[in-house]
């Protein structure tokens, strides 16, 4: 890990000298700060700032840099990530800047205003003016500081191995960063602006890069891969090839490199438990508490009929009674009699009778022996049918009309069961019949059996297929349809026909729709309830499902094939979760993903990789200075540094790539820096510490005097 | 606030003693003030970078020109070589079985994989 923050507050703050400057190293991942000469910095933190609410308070605080993610949690952090001040290297949010030097220098120890240290800090090359003149105000303004100077870390780092004799006076730096990466050439020790080339490609695209793609390949763990893990991924495996399209073919062919060269990352995962089968006392417990609870709602019923038949027991009686008493008053009174009872009639009283016997029986659980007495001989029962029409009255016309109702549907039910009773006994037949040919030879049974459900299986499916895929189409029906289907089954189809050329017929010619009487047809066929399954199940799968249930009766090894609509390309959907499911492979990943800093196209990013940047630099300084021979020996110092040069294989690779786009016998090197990633701010705190850098900076009356076309033309002199 | 969290010092301190202006001063609370900042394609614009020789380095022509090597075409879902490309989603792909695989990826898949390339149609 060659990213670890540094923020234990420092205590020494007061015993420093005001002439020592402050160096600042202000890089779009990470923020750097100490004292002048020192040989590392005292603080370093990631540059972002977030503001979140704390839960309890709902005030909003203040974080800078990262801290214990475990402390996040007392923070409602969903509607402010952590924000950066920079865009492409340049500084443009001076609010969250800001922030970041309120923390720094409070964590350096500063207690009184105003800070009164010169101050050096970095910058990309070629900072827009704009941003520079608000680092100046903010610094001069708000925390009063004497004096400031601005560098370029790229030409701190380079001068700084220059210094310990790592590369030459005349050299390039590539210098690959977070955001952008940069070729400076270097000539007598200084900086060539002129010629120098930036892409905007970085260490955040690579592990962006990576993050995106993991998260496709594992949509499942997506939340496991924060920017923190997939970053620490991407510092401990990718690595740069020397040729991706070899690399990549090891992959493909699935050699045996390509498995060593997959990383594997193990996400916690506990087996789920085996569910136990109930034992055997728990099962005749549950049985038996079932069997009680079934009795008491037994019994329950029980109680209810017996109840019931009760009261119905003495209705009747009181019926019958009544009754007895009619017959016994004479006709004068009746009236007056039944008044007294709330019956209007004898008739009544015996309906009533009936209805009670009637429900009575029901209750019992007798069989009702009336229901159909089977044919009082039709001409009885449907007297008018067979008389015509005009002999009759309109009410008899009437009652005609329903006699003949009546009759058609009874003939109906009559039908349907002597067919019911027919398919019975068929099925009686065809069962005894299967029941002697498989006593007779099990075995041969069986593989019929299993034939014929193959061959019924694949029919019934065909059938299907047709069905949602139009009229088949070759190409595709493997996988049944693939994905994104868009095509319409026949009835689907017959109905756009329909619709359209109804649509384009209209108005043409004409208009002859609906003289004839089929014509109205048309909007039958066209409604919607049309294209739904025409028939019923057929008589193959009626089939099908007979003899896949013979088969489960008598074959232990029969499974039924699960529905065709369900089979096809997905998986089965529930399915134990495996060790295997919980794990990252990373593998041509592990190269996919640096390499966007040599072909920045991978990433839609249409601008020249590290390796051309070199020749893009060398043909400006030529074109600059009118000189071929200019530049020629530049790549013999080439100094790779920056974060995003530390991947394994970097040299080799600019070193190839260099190779290829420079004349034939060029000497080049590529160099390591001794420290990629702080030998920006080392390299400007040595500088800090000589007299040459009082002599550059400014102060705030140069600032406010000078104006801002001097400030555009500041520049830092490296060399003294 | 809980324990842990002021010993850990996390949150900045709203008032600094170094500091001639503090934040609270410089934006006052509760008061809208639109934004202060400006985008980094505006602070270019303002520039002016055209009024300036070109010989001049500015932040915009340091930048380096379009790769003159041929484009690497690699397989959007593998990072193989990719010969082909589907006509449909606009991926690209290596083999048979990443066609499959392409053809069955919903929308928004196919989408977030060409996002990655920077050619995902966007609407606005």
């Amino acid at each position: 890990m060659p990213f670890i923050s540094r923020t234990e507050r420092q205590t020494d703050y007061n015993l420093i000298p005001p002439s020592c400057p402050i160096v600042i190293d202000n890089g779009a991942s990470y923020f750097r700060i100490g004292w002048a000469g020192e040989s590392e910095p005292r603080i370093v933190f990631r540059n972002i700032v977030q503001r979140p609410r704390h839960k309890i308070t709902g005030e909003t605080v203040t974080i800078v840099g990262d801290h214990d993610p475990a402390l996040l949690k007392y923070f409602d952090c969903t509607r402010s990530g952590p924000r950066s001040a920079f865009d492409n290297d340049v500084v443009f949010q001076f609010e969250i800047m800001e922030y970041i030097l309120d923390f720094a220098f409070d964590r350096l120890g500063a207690d009184e205003a105003p800070i009164n240290h010169p101050i050096l800090i970095t910058e990309c090359a070629c900072n827009p003016v704009h941003s520079r003149s608000k680092m100046a105000e903010l610094l001069f303004e708000t925390y009063g500081v004497p004096s400031i100077a601005f560098g370029v870390d790229a030409a701190f780092s380079y001068k700084y191995n220059q210094k310990l004799g790592i590369c030459d006076r005349d050299g390039l730096a590539i210098c690959s960063g977070f955001t952008t990466s940069h070729v400076i050439p270097f000539i007598n020790g200084e900086p060539v602006y002129e010629a120098c080339c930036r892409t905007n490609v970085g260490g955040y695209h690579v592990t962006d890069y990576l993050k995106q793609l993991l998260s496709l390949k594992y949509p499942h763990h997506m939340q496991r891969l924060t920017w923190e893990k997939v970053e620490d991924l991407k510092m401990e495996h990718c690595y740069i090839t020397l040729d991706y399209a070899s690399e990549v073919r090891l992959f493909q062919k699935g050699a045996k490199e390509a498995e060593e060269k997959t990383r594997c990352w193990q996400l916690p995962w506990t087996p789920t438990p085996v569910e136990e089968p109930p034992s055997e006392e728990e099962l005749a417990r549950k049985a038996a508490l079932k069997e009680r609870q079934g009795q008491r709602l037994r019994e329950m019923a029980e109680a209810k009929r017996s109840s019931k038949i009760n009261e119905l027991e003495n209705e009747l009686k009181g019926l019958e009674f009544l009754i007895q008493q009619l017959r016994q008053v004479n006709g004068n009174d009746i009236p007056s009699f039944l008044a007294e009872t709330g019956y209007v009639s004898k008739q009544e009283i015996e309906s009533a009778i009936v209805k009670v016997t009637q429900s009575l029986r029901k209750a019992k659980g007798e069989q009702e022996e009336v229901e159909e007495k089977p044919e009082i001989s039709n001409s009885e029962k449907y007297t008018l049918i067979d008389i015509p029409d005009n002999m009759l009255t309109p009410d008899q016309v009437k009652e005609k009309k329903r006699q003949l109702f009546l009759k058609t549907t009874s003939e109906g039910r009559q039908k349907a069961k002597q067919k019911r009773f027919e398919e019975e006994l068929e099925r009686e037949r065809r069962n005894k019949e299967d029941e002697q040919r498989r006593l007779e030879n099990p075995e041969l049974y069986m593989e019929q059996l299993r034939v014929k459900y193959k061959e019924l299986s694949e029919k019934v499916e065909q059938r299907k297929r047709q069905k949602t895929n139009g009229n088949g189409n070759e190409n595709n029906n493997v996988s049944g349809g693939v994905g994104r289907g868009e095509r319409l089954n026949a009835a689907q189809k017959e109905r756009m026909r329909l619709l359209t050329t109804a649509a384009f017929d209209r108005g043409k010619g004409e208009d002859t729709f609906g003289i004839k009487d089929e014509d109205w047809q048309l909007y039958k066929k066209m409604s919607k309830d049309n294209d739904d399954e025409d028939e019923g199940p057929n008589e193959d799968e009626t089939e099908l499902a007979r003899v896949s249930s013979k088969l489960r009766e008598i074959d232990p090894t029969f499974f039924p094939k699960p529905d065709a609509s369900s089979s096809g390309t997905e998986p089965p959907r529930f399915r134990p979760l495996t060790k295997e499911d919980f794990q990252i492979l990373i593998g041509v990943e592990r190269f996919r993903c640096p390499e966007i800093l040599f072909n920045p196209n991978l990433i839609g990013i249409e601008q020249a990789g590290l390796d051309e940047m070199v020749g893009v630099s060398i043909q400006r300084l030529q074109s600059r200075s009118q000189r071929l021979e200019e530049g020629n020996g530049l790549t013999n110092s080439i100094l790779i540094t920056g974060g995003s040069c530390l991947y394994p294989g970097m040299s080799e690779r600019l070193e190839a790539g260099i190779r290829m786009i420079r004349p034939c016998g060029t000497a080049i090197r590529v160099l390591r820096a001794s420290d990629a990633v702080l030998d920006a701010w080392i390299g400007a705190a040595s500088f800090a510490s000589t007299m040459h850098f009082q002599r550059q900076v400014f102060n705030k009356n140069d600032y406010y005097e000078k104006g801002e076309d001097w400030l555009r033309r500041y520049q830092l002199k490296y060399t003294f | 606030m809980e324990q842990e969290v002021m010993e850990s010092e996390m949150i900045l301190p709203t008032h600094l003693s170094f500091k001639k202006i503090q934040m609270q001063d410089k934006y006052p609370k509760g008061q809208a003030r639109g934004r202060h900042w400006k985008h980094l394609k505006q602070i270019i614009q303002a520039e002016n970078y055209q009024n300036y020789p070109p010989y001049q380095p500015n932040y915009v022509n340091i930048e380096s020109p379009p790769s003159m090597h041929p484009r690497k075409q690699i397989c959007d879902i593998t990072g193989f070589e990719a010969p082909y490309s589907d006509p449909r989603t606009h991926l690209r792909y290596a083999n048979t079985e990443v066609f499959k695989l392409i053809r069955s990826l919903p929308n928004e898949y196919v989408q977030r994989y060409l996002a990655l390339r920077n050619a995902a149609v966007v609407l606005k």
